[in-house]
């Protein structure tokens, strides 16, 4: 009976999104013109090769422009960490050790395992410390290296995450952005304001801030996610 | 350096992200790191709240990108109004929490963090400019409150958390839908350009939008049939944290279905519906409340009775009604406060924190027992308390607009209000309490955090003038969409840092 | 002509797949009794509606909106670039929902220690 209701409900739900997106036309340009814009996204779009020297759109987007939505949403990461920390903490009797509970993986995959762990780091602050020129960023970057670690620590029984030095770099990290955010205030004018010089497009040292507040946040996250997967894989069940 | 209102948003987050480095250099420091933040925020908003009365709107652009190609804050006698009483919330909040977990420094640490980003999140949200940047700070504060709801380990707080992470979703689901369909119809993400490009999307597209935002932060706001989640909440939370939740989330809730309906939407056809929602919740919510026998329950629900109250008042629409409502969004604050705070203790080590243990505990803990009395008397709306005031302007506001049924409907949920309350304080006066009751005696801090509530409620009380200008600034500030757009866009040639334009 | 069909086909796959995917999240949600299928149904949720919004921003025939020597040449050539403000706000949504989803699970396991079940029949203590 539940299951004939929820799958009237679903059609009903399906329907309602139908009709207003049919309104939607598919793949038309609503930013309307570049030279005078009118929308953000033409703006964003003509001011960011000639103000900021930022190839990459988005990561302009992302850092500068909506700067604060990023400052949000890194707090949202160091919540959820913190959040995780809170509800599965467990007071550590004497002598007692978190293990991760994955069973001994095969010889395949711990040889593989240490030959591309070393690759995926790199790949992962690469792709950050590059945010500003190619597509990535921040967060893809760290994510990335964050999957390196996890494929460590399935392998391995014994590889743990040292969660001092990861409190000590997720804070620092943020600590860095804010603190960029308030030298924006002290020696430009507004928070976040990007105050170095913007250099020339594609070059690696273009943007001004952003390269610096991406490193940080590619920092942050990576050690955020690692801290995260660390906790929910060291769980002993009794 | 200008005191500016990023301030309430990056100092505690600096502060946040430097407490877990800094507690272990010294375990003492985790507590009193967020009352120097709170004090020094209260300082910033006194300064604000003088500016903003004296100057004007204070819009503060954000890196450098003026409105609306980035995102600003909006400082209007309204949202500061908001702020303020939030930030003075959260510092009652920490004085009365000052002692928690004592033993164990690890939770408390994460309790601290958890509670100053509550506080940032909600002061975060009333401030803002931008509808992304609202639907960040939701979840903001959404992540905290289920972290803390689920903080006692011997309750059922895991269950209530995740009931209300399910809810939750389900709002910033709807929302982000909402932001969806709105981005691709007028192509901007800024309020303020938002309201002036409204009026050029095709109605059908503006009802689904508006329906997906009011279910939305409906479920926050605890507009009924959406607040399933909260009496489990409140209930199974500590009881810092059910303070925190009804006077900082869910006062951001309801700041958020205001500022879409009035300066998103235009009020237009919405008024009504939110006098009929806001009735509703608030008679089946009373009517639950009569039936409850746990006290922190009983709370909830009278709680989400008073929001139901405030509710009706925005829809009303007019400047009294809206000028009642801030008002009692304000009493609803302090008033809570103090019965959460009292009453937690009352029941601290009665089982299920049911009501029937409570006889004759007038006696025995006196001091908490008056504040509890105090608290009950208030929350009627009996004169000379703070309560009276905001149901006198919000009945008067009805009477000018002739909706009488309403007037009538309020008396009789009043008349169920003063029976169940009245039921809590007869027990605690009249009656023998049982042997072997263990009573809890209050800390330090929250004997003066109740104290300072119970004064604000009596001075309130006898000298609405106090509050009166502000609130009447804040009514004026919320209804003037205008000048609103105005303040906002009025910047869109310069970059400035605080903008303060003359009304 | 044979453009505007493929971006017609285009379009309803795309449409029809965030679509598909939010209604199968909420089955999900709804239904299923296992708390780690309801975790992952909001999951599910929460990428149907990621893709609806990068999709509103998609222009037929546009390229991805980063000036690279090559981009510039695109651009230079008339190729339109997409709407570069769906994918930054998304890349936002994407972090929020998985802390949602972090601290979805890790009650779940909390809840596990407890009652030693994960179903949520099974679980019910407060009401409903």
């Amino acid at each position: 009976m539940k299951k004939v209701l929820v799958l009237l409900l679903l059609v009903v739900v399906g329907y309602s999104l139908y009709v207003p997106l049919s309104q939607i036309e598919f793949g038309t340009d609503r930013m309307g013109s570049i030279e005078n814009p009118t929308t953000v996204g033409a703006y964003y779009l003509s001011k960011t090769p000639s103000e900021l020297s930022v190839a990459n759109v988005i990561t302009a987007i992302v850092v500068n422009y909506r700067g604060f939505d990023t400052l949000g949403e890194v707090s949202v990461l160091f919540l959820a960490a913190t959040g995780i920390g809170s509800i599965l903490y467990r007071r550590r009797k004497e002598g007692e050790h978190s293990e991760t509970i994955s069973k001994p993986s095969s010889q395949l995959l711990q040889a593989g395992a240490k030959l591309i762990y070393p690759a995926i780091l790199v790949l992962g602050a690469y792709v950050f410390i590059h945010g500003h020129l190619t597509p990535g960023g921040g967060f893809q970057g760290g994510a990335i290296i964050a999957t390196g670690f996890l494929l460590m620590m399935m392998s391995y029984k014994d590889f743990h995450m040292n969660h001092t030095v990861l409190t000590w770099v997720e804070s620092l990290a943020g600590i860095t952005f804010v603190g960029v955010g308030i030298g924006g205030l002290i020696v430009g004018t507004t928070f976040l304001e990007n105050f170095m010089p913007v250099g020339t497009l594609n070059d690696l040292f273009s943007g001004g801030i952003i390269p610096i507040i991406y490193v940080a946040v590619g920092f942050k996250v990576a050690a955020e996610l690692a801290g995260v997967l660390d906790t929910l894989l060291s769980i002993k069940e009794n | 350096m200008v005191v500016s209102p990023v301030h309430f948003i990056a100092v505690p987050l600096l502060a946040a992200f430097l407490m877990p480095i800094l507690a272990k250099v010294n375990k003492n420091l985790l507590r009193i790191i967020p009352g120097i933040v709170l004090t020094y925020l209260g300082y910033v908003s006194v300064v604000l709240m003088n500016r903003v009365a004296t100057e004007g709107t204070i819009i503060e652009v954000l890196a450098g990108w003026s409105a609306p190609w980035g995102i600003n804050l909006v400082y209007t006698p309204f949202t500061g109004f908001l702020a303020t009483l939030m930030i003075a919330m959260s510092f009652l909040i920490w004085l009365y929490s000052f002692k928690f977990k004592q033993v164990d420094n690890q939770p408390a640490l994460k309790y601290f963090i958890l509670q100053m980003m509550l506080t940032t999140g909600s002061v975060g949200l009333v401030l803002t400019g931008d509808i992304f940047n609202f639907f960040v700070f939701m979840e903001i504060i959404a992540l905290s409150s289920y972290a803390l709801t689920a903080f006692y380990r011997d309750r059922n707080g895991a269950e209530a958390a995740f009931k209300y992470l399910l809810i939750g979703a389900f709002s910033s689901t709807l929302i982000l839908l909402g932001i969806v369909l709105l981005y691709s119809q007028v192509g901007t993400l800024n309020m303020a350009e938002i309201a002036v490009r409204m009026h050029d999307v095709p109605t059908p597209m503006k009802v689904s939008i508006l329906i997906l935002f009011l279910v939305g932060i409906g479920i926050e706001a605890e507009m009924f049939p959406l607040n399933g989640w909260a009496p489990d909440a409140y209930s199974q939370a500590p009881s810092p944290v059910g303070v925190a939740f009804a006077a900082l989330v869910v006062k951001a809730g309801v700041y958020g279905l205001v500022r879409i309906v009035y300066t998103l939407f235009d009020l237009d056809g919405t008024g009504s519906f939110l006098v009929v929602m806001g009735g509703i919740t608030l008679v089946v919510a009373e009517v639950t409340a009569l039936r409850q026998t746990s006290l922190k329950r009983m709370l909830a629900y009278s709680s989400i009775g008073q929001m139901g109250f405030v509710l009706i008042a925005f829809g009303i629409g007019t400047h009294e009604a809206v000028f009642g409502a801030i008002f009692l969004m304000f009493n609803h604050a302090i008033i809570k406060g103090l019965l959460f705070m009292s009453g937690s203790y009352l029941v601290y080590n009665t089982p299920n924190k049911e009501i029937k243990y409570l006889s004759g505990y007038g006696m025995k803990m006196p001091l908490i027992s008056l504040f509890f009395s105090l608290g009950a008397l208030a929350i009627v709306g009996l004169p000379p308390f703070a309560g009276f005031w905001s149901k006198l302007y919000i009945l008067l506001a009805a009477a000018d607009s002739a909706l009488y049924g309403l007037i009538a409907l309020i008396l009789a949920v009043s008349i169920i209000e003063i029976v169940y309350y009245f039921r809590v304080v007869g027990r605690l006066y009249f009656g023998k309490a049982a042997e072997g009751s263990i009573m809890q005696k209050p800390t330090v801090g929250g004997v003066i955090a109740m104290s300072i509530l119970a004064i604000a409620i009596l001075v309130v009380g006898i000298y609405p003038d106090i509050i009166t200008g502000y609130i009447d600034n804040a009514a004026s500030a919320i209804l003037d969409t205008d000048m609103y757009i105005k303040n906002v866009l009025g910047a869109v040639n310069e970059i400035t840092p605080v903008e303060n334009i003359i009304q | 002509m044979e453009n505007i069909d493929i971006n017609q086909l285009l379009s309803i796959a795309v449409f029809g797949a965030a679509v598909g995917l939010i209604l199968i999240g909420l089955y999900a949600v709804l239904i299923k009794k296992h708390l780690i299928k309801i975790v992952i149904g909001l999951s599910i949720i929460d990428a149907g509606i990621h893709l609806l919004f990068i999709a509103i921003g998609y222009i037929n025939n546009g390229t991805s909106p980063i000036f690279s020597e090559k981009g510039i040449s695109l651009v230079n050539e008339g190729v339109k670039m997409v709407d570069p403000v769906p994918q930054a706000l998304v890349l936002t949504a994407i972090v929020i929902g998985f802390g949602v989803t972090a601290v979805a699970l890790s009650l779940v396991i909390r809840l596990y220690r407890h009652h030693q079940t994960a179903r949520i029949d099974q679980i019910k203590t407060l009401k409903w």
